[in-house]
């Protein structure tokens, strides 16, 4: 049996090789073999995904590559998930994410979402012609450190403004950040959101800039 | 600038030499045989076995994966006409017999008019040309004068509608996004204004469902009357599908509520390659054309059988951010297989973006962009070239780049005049008799043919010296002196009278405090 160095690096090889069913086998073994699991994760699937990370940041990676390996870590969280307990489980934080009232244009929104998770986020999707209410009650159910906003309409980009109304109403803290084609930096500035991205790229190092520096 | 008196001479010129030759007829509508050559004009990217490919897996899709369509009515009716409904209840299978009956049902040519005859016109062109229409929907604008980038307002549609106006290639006009009105009846606020301002045809593009029969009523009144409006159709209206294979409510009510005052349809999808559609263009091909085919249906059974004009709006993800794209070089090629697949596999009217760029400002990579895009698609034989002035995938418009736009539109035209074989084309008597030395400047025969060259207003041609003097003006430079001169100029005549443009407005305040509530 290769020494456990050899079997993590596997596990993290597979991961940047989209593998999942792998990443999964690998870390199934590595489980039964009573190898630590805070090892296993930071060692390999953290580790691999930070690469990734880093890598798509760098223009290296593409979009669908990103969103692989991503699943690949994914299929090797599955895994370890019901062993570990929840303060364990490592999360870059949680995003709540949705288009706005009245806009159903989603592909930007899915893309944005499965990005954050591939950087590590956990990620609430709630779809599109989300209203500014169940931005709110989405808010107060999974207590998000993150909301994320998408709107592809000008007709529709006032209800940004709305929903971070109601959501300061309901005295949520944490950050808002918004995109979509129409949306720009000055106007994520006048309606008293934290940030803005320009692509799905840009926003998973916003929102992971937000968040290590608070 | 060339002056007045030059460019009509030359028009008139043109316009001889235009009539003067003859033209290949555009492929009329059997959808079931392929003609046994390509059709005109001649950009055969795929050939007939492809083609055929296309349309075979097109049919396949719809009837055995069919369409999700949200609108209990036309359910019930397409099923009445033989589509099979799934399980759920919104999944619509269509049998083959069924769309190509529609397809051959489905009327093969249009005109779409103007306020008066003057502006109509007919499609396919009797002479296999194309139109042009303005960008849709931008909600931003390259100021003319400045060069700046701001938000669209509504003394902006003015410009757009001169512009349009004045600019020859352009059939038809449509309504930005206006800025500085209700943002939930922009469309109504843009279009009214639009409508009043150019005798040209103009589209209608709604943002929501209830906001149609406002569109409506408008386009009534600048019509005048309704059955004025069924006679004579000053506008047509876009249908758009929610890729993957879905039509929404709103569509199929446009769809229904504008064929029933005689509107033509475009009938468009815009899939995403690599977001909502396959990243190999074949497979977003065939979607975009099982999408639009769905919508024929639809026009044909549940609306009251107007024209339809296929619309395939292609864009492609940029793999690297994830950015929308609407001219990479895959999606050029995307566009010209489902142009072939629309006019030659199904016989159907054709529209797509012949103009466009996915960059912010009017750049060399907007002009190099937009110039590859046009000539795929006017070669590719489409009837209408979208996107004039369009820029940043389809969310600025930039007058200037309109009138750049307009003259590699006339480029365009020219390269389709498809050149006589016969002896003054090939100068005959002339070639037969050239002595060694000679040349061929100062005879009858040049003198005859001079003005049918197209003579730019826009492009330079200017030697270094000139260029150095001129403090190396450009084709920027030139463009943005035509749209000064073209400010200038009177309102075209036949619009809307002063009674007319009150009624108008109480229709956009009626919508307004309806809508806004
Ligand atoms: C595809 C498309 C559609 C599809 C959407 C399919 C789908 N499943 O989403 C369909 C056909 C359904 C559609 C419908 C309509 N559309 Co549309 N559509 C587009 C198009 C061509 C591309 C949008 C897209 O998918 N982009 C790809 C994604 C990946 O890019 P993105 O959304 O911009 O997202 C990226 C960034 O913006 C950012 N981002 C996005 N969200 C977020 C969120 C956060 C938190 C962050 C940080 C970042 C971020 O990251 C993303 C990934 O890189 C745009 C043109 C354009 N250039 O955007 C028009 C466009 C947006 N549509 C337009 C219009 C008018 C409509 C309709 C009203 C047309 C009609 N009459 O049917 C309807 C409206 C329906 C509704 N109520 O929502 C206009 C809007 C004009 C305006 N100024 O308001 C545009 C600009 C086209 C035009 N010029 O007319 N559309």
């Amino acid at each position: 049996m290769p020494d456990l160095e050899e079997r993590l690096d596997a596990i993290y090889e597979n991961i940047l090789d989209y593998e999942a069913k792998q990443v999964a086998e690998l870390v199934k073994s590595e489980v039964e073999a009573g190898t630590d699991l805070q090892i296993i994760l930071d060692d390999a699937l953290i580790a691999a995904m930070d690469e990734v990370g880093d890598l798509f940041s760098e223009g290296v990676l593409f979009v669908p590559e990103m969103l692989m390996a991503a699943n690949a870590m994914k299929a090797g969280m599955e895994i370890l998930r019901p062993l570990l307990t929840d303060s364990d489980i490592p999360s870059a934080g949680k995003v709540v994410i949705g288009t706005v009232h009245r806009d159903i244009h989603d592909i930007g929104k899915n893309l944005v979402g499965m990005m954050l998770e591939g950087g590590g986020f956990e990620v609430i999707d709630l779809g599109v012609n989300v209203a500014p209410d169940e931005f709110v009650e989405a808010a107060a159910k999974h207590s998000p450190d993150i909301i994320g906003m998408s709107a592809l309409l000008t007709t529709t980009m006032p209800n940004m403004p709305k929903t971070i109304d109601a959501l300061h109403k309901a005295n949520f803290e944490g950050k808002i950040i918004i995109g979509g084609a129409p949306v720009t930096l000055e106007f994520a500035e006048t309606i008293g959101s934290d940030a803005y991205a320009p692509d799905a790229s840009a926003a998973v190092v916003l929102a992971r800039g937000m968040l290590t520096n608070g | 600038m060339v002056s007045d008196m030059r460019r009509s001479r030359r028009e008139r010129k043109i316009g001889d030499k235009a009539n003067k030759s003859p033209q290949t007829q555009p492929v009329k509508g059997s959808s079931f045989s392929l003609p046994p050559t390509l059709g005109a004009p001649g950009f055969a990217f795929l050939d007939n076995t492809r083609i055929d490919q296309l349309r075979e897996r097109t049919f396949s899709l719809l009837e055995e994966h069919g369409v999700f369509i949200d609108h209990e009515e036309a359910v019930k009716t397409l099923k009445k006409a033989g589509a099979r409904i799934s399980n759920d209840g919104k999944r619509i299978h269509f049998p083959r017999f069924l769309v190509e009956q529609v397809i051959e049902d489905t009327p093969k040519s249009v005109t779409l008019c103007g306020k008066t005859e003057e502006w109509d016109h007919a499609l396919p062109d009797p002479e296999g040309r194309f139109i042009m229409r303005t960008g849709t929907g931008a909600h931003g604008f390259i100021d003319g004068e400045t060069g700046n980038y701001r938000k669209l307002k509504m003394t902006d549609v003015a410009t757009i509608a001169a512009v349009g106006n004045h600019l020859d290639q352009i059939g038809f006009i449509s309504h930005p996004f206006v800025n500085g009105v209700p943002e939930r009846t922009s469309d109504i606020h843009g279009f009214a204004e639009l409508v009043t301002l150019t005798p040209k045809h103009v589209w209608i593009q709604p943002y929501e469902t209830e906001n149609v029969e406002y569109l409506m009523r408008i386009c009534a009144l600048a019509a005048g009357g309704e059955s004025a409006l069924r006679k004579r159709p000053i506008a047509s209206c876009i249908a758009t599908s929610f890729t993957p294979l879905e039509l929404k409510q709103m569509d199929v009510e446009a769809i229904i509520q504008a064929s029933s005052y005689g509107l033509a349809i475009h009938a468009c999808s815009l899939p995403t390659a690599g977001g909502t559609a396959p990243i190999t263009m074949p497979g977003t091909v065939v979607l975009a054309a099982a999408e639009i085919l769905s919508m024929l249906i639809v026009t044909q059974i549940v609306g009251s059988g107007t024209a339809v004009i296929a619309t395939p709006l292609i864009f492609a993800l940029d793999m690297r951010t994830g950015r929308s794209l609407q001219s990479s070089i895959e999606v050029m090629q995307g566009v010209s297989m489902s142009l072939q697949l629309m006019k030659q596999g199904f016989g159907l009217l054709t529209h797509t973006y012949g103009s466009g760029s996915d960059t912010p400002d009017v750049d060399s990579q907007s002009n190099a962009e937009r110039s590859l895009l046009g000539q795929l698609v006017a070669l590719s034989g489409a009837d209408i070239l979208g996107g004039v002035g369009q820029l940043e995938c389809a969310t600025v418009f930039s007058p200037v780049q309109a009138i750049i736009d307009n003259e590699i539109g006339q480029m365009l035209q020219s390269f389709l005049r498809t050149p006589d074989m016969d002896d003054e084309s090939f100068a005959w008597d002339l070639l037969k008799e050239i002595p060694q030395g000679g040349n061929f400047l100062a005879n009858q025969h040049t003198l005859k043919h001079c003005r049918a060259t197209l003579d730019p207003q826009v492009f330079l041609r200017q030697a270094r010296d000139t260029y150095e003097a001129e403090n190396r003006r450009n084709v920027q430079e030139h463009a943005r002196d035509i749209f000064r001169s073209i400010l200038k100029k009177d309102p075209l005549a036949n619009l809307p009278d002063e009674a007319t443009i009150r009624e108008i407005k109480k229709v956009v305040k009626a919508g307004d405090a309806k809508i806004l509530d």
